[in-house]
């Protein structure tokens, strides 16, 4: 068997994989969907504005009402020591 | 002709394959770093898009507009009264006080975040209860004293196994007791997980705020093509206090995460830095083997563009295999893993931690975003060595 042949085999291996994730995906998204309604009665109704990701520092619970300097405001010369805050940008304003 | 042409890239492409795999173990070894770049860049890339798409539906149903006083630069309580001197604004159809803090459990080094509201005032509150996994809202009476709804790593963290009360100290550490009348469901833990809701009356006391004191005004308003106006009226009214609108919220939540970010730089530059290194590698020149192989097929009748094509071949089989693979595997990490090798930076000294369920969207832009990054300069940077090789004579490259 010629190697292209083997390669576009792998390729095809490749391509059941792709789809089959693609097909799953689209399960997930419509099971998300479903969800979708709990979420927006749940964020109206108790006026939240944040995803509850990371809950360790103030700022990183609730980036959206907070300062860009509150990390910094614990005490005079204070650094921000939280590792979440490697991972989420200060808000703008 | 066509046939031809075709049969003859064909046969280049095996002899791509072909020198390859007598190389292996090189190119294999070539081919898992280069995927491990690429399921880095794919996986920050999916995760990020997947949090800001969640951010984006969910946030849209936020309050219009959130007051908060500020003083010597920090939040502060805000005064009940200022909902007095908010009814003279044209447009304003419901200004809503409600008390939200952080709770720090010494015990369980975790942070609740504690919200204190009559939840009938607000939009949909009436329906909050669909979204429970049991249980009801506690409603303003003083029957509802210590009755308080739940989010699932709170009931987890108090490992309350079929008990319903718990306790939290107040600041003067006497002691609290609390019921718990119902819990979030699982499919709201991205909103719910450290959420603990009562009344307002019951977080006043809880945190020991002064009677006519609350932490925030919910403000909403009859025609939402009038937010900004009204903010801007709110401001001049009450010059002391922030005032966040509901697109200010959701546009934080489109640029909180992205490139620009600690993690996100080292992601950005790690994958640069292996690309320079291959790039120099590569541009260095071409092993003394690989310019034999050059020189024999030029004895044999090859022409230089027949050469870069081998080259050009060897290439993209494994850039786009790299490619696929770093890929996939980024979708799976992300999808079937809950992005776990991320979330020791996601989520930090985070004690409460939320299911994730993401499924991000891989678009086009994306795609190309990631081959930008990494499949055109590794081409670059195998072609232009190849063909400074393969236009070299025969017979100096033999030693001739």
């Amino acid at each position: 068997m010629r190697p292209a042949l083997v390669f576009a085999l792998f390729l095809c291996l490749l391509l059941a994989l792709e789809g089959t994730l693609f097909v799953d995906g689209l399960r997930r998204r419509k099971a998300e969907a479903a969800t979708l309604a709990q979420l927006a009665v749940v964020t109206s109704a108790l006026g939240l504005t944040d995803l509850a990701v990371a809950t360790e520092a103030r700022y990183t619970r609730h980036p959206a009402v907070s300062d860009p300097m509150a990390p910094f405001m614990d005490h005079p010369g204070a650094i921000e020591h939280f590792p979440t805050g490697a991972f989420w940008l200060p808000p703008p304003r | 002709m066509a046939q031809k042409k075709l049969e003859k890239q064909l046969n280049i492409l095996d002899y791509a394959l072909s020198s390859l795999w007598r190389r292996r173990m090189k190119s294999l070894s070539l081919l898992l770093v280069f995927a491990a770049v690429i399921f880095l860049l794919a996986s920050f890339q999916l995760v990020t898009q997947a949090l800001s798409d969640k951010a984006k539906q969910v946030l849209a149903y936020t309050p219009e507009i959130t007051l908060q006083k500020m003083s010597v630069g920090r939040q502060e309580a805000i005064p009940l009264a200022y909902r007095e001197r908010l009814g003279g604004i044209f447009g304003i159809r419901r200004v809503v006080p409600r008390i939200w803090g952080y709770y720090f459990d010494e015990v369980r080094l975790a942070n609740y975040t504690v919200m204190g509201m009559e939840v009938g005032e607000m939009p949909e509150g009436a329906r909050l209860d669909t979204a429970l996994a049991s249980g009801a809202m506690p409603g303003p009476g003083p029957e509802e004293q210590g009755k308080v709804v739940i989010g699932q790593s709170i009931k987890k963290a108090l490992a309350l196994e079929g008990r319903t009360t718990f306790s939290l100290f107040r600041p003067d550490l006497s002691l609290k007791a609390f019921e718990v009348s119902g819990e979030f469901s699982r499919d709201t833990d991205i909103l719910t997980n450290d959420l603990m809701v009562m009344n307002l009356a019951e977080a006043r006391d809880l945190f020991a705020l002064p009677a006519g004191m609350v932490t925030d005004l919910c403000v909403y308003v009859a025609n939402p093509k009038e937010i900004d106006t009204i903010a801007r009226k709110i401001s001049e009214a009450l010059p002391a206090v922030r005032v966040l609108t509901r697109p200010q919220i959701q546009k934080t939540y489109q640029v909180v995460f992205g490139w620009r970010s600690g993690f996100g730089s080292i992601c950005l530059l790690a994958a640069l830095a292996a690309f320079v290194i291959l790039a120099w590698d590569k541009a260095s020149g071409l092993s003394p083997e690989e310019r034999r192989e050059i020189a024999i097929l030029k004895v044999l009748g090859w022409e230089t563009s027949d050469i870069l094509a081998v080259r050009f071949w060897e290439s993209v089989l494994v850039s786009g295999l790299a490619c696929i693979l770093g890929m996939t595997a980024a979708y799976i990490h992300v999808v079937y893993f809950a992005a776990s090798l991320f979330r020791p930076v996601l989520m930090g000294w985070s004690v409460l931690r939320p299911e994730l369920y993401l499924v991000p969207r891989l678009e086009a832009g994306d795609i190309l975003l990631i081959l930008a990054f990494t499949v055109i300069p590794y081409l670059a940077a195998t072609v232009i060595p190849a063909w400074r090789s393969a236009t070299v004579p025969a017979d100096s490259a033999l030693g001739g």
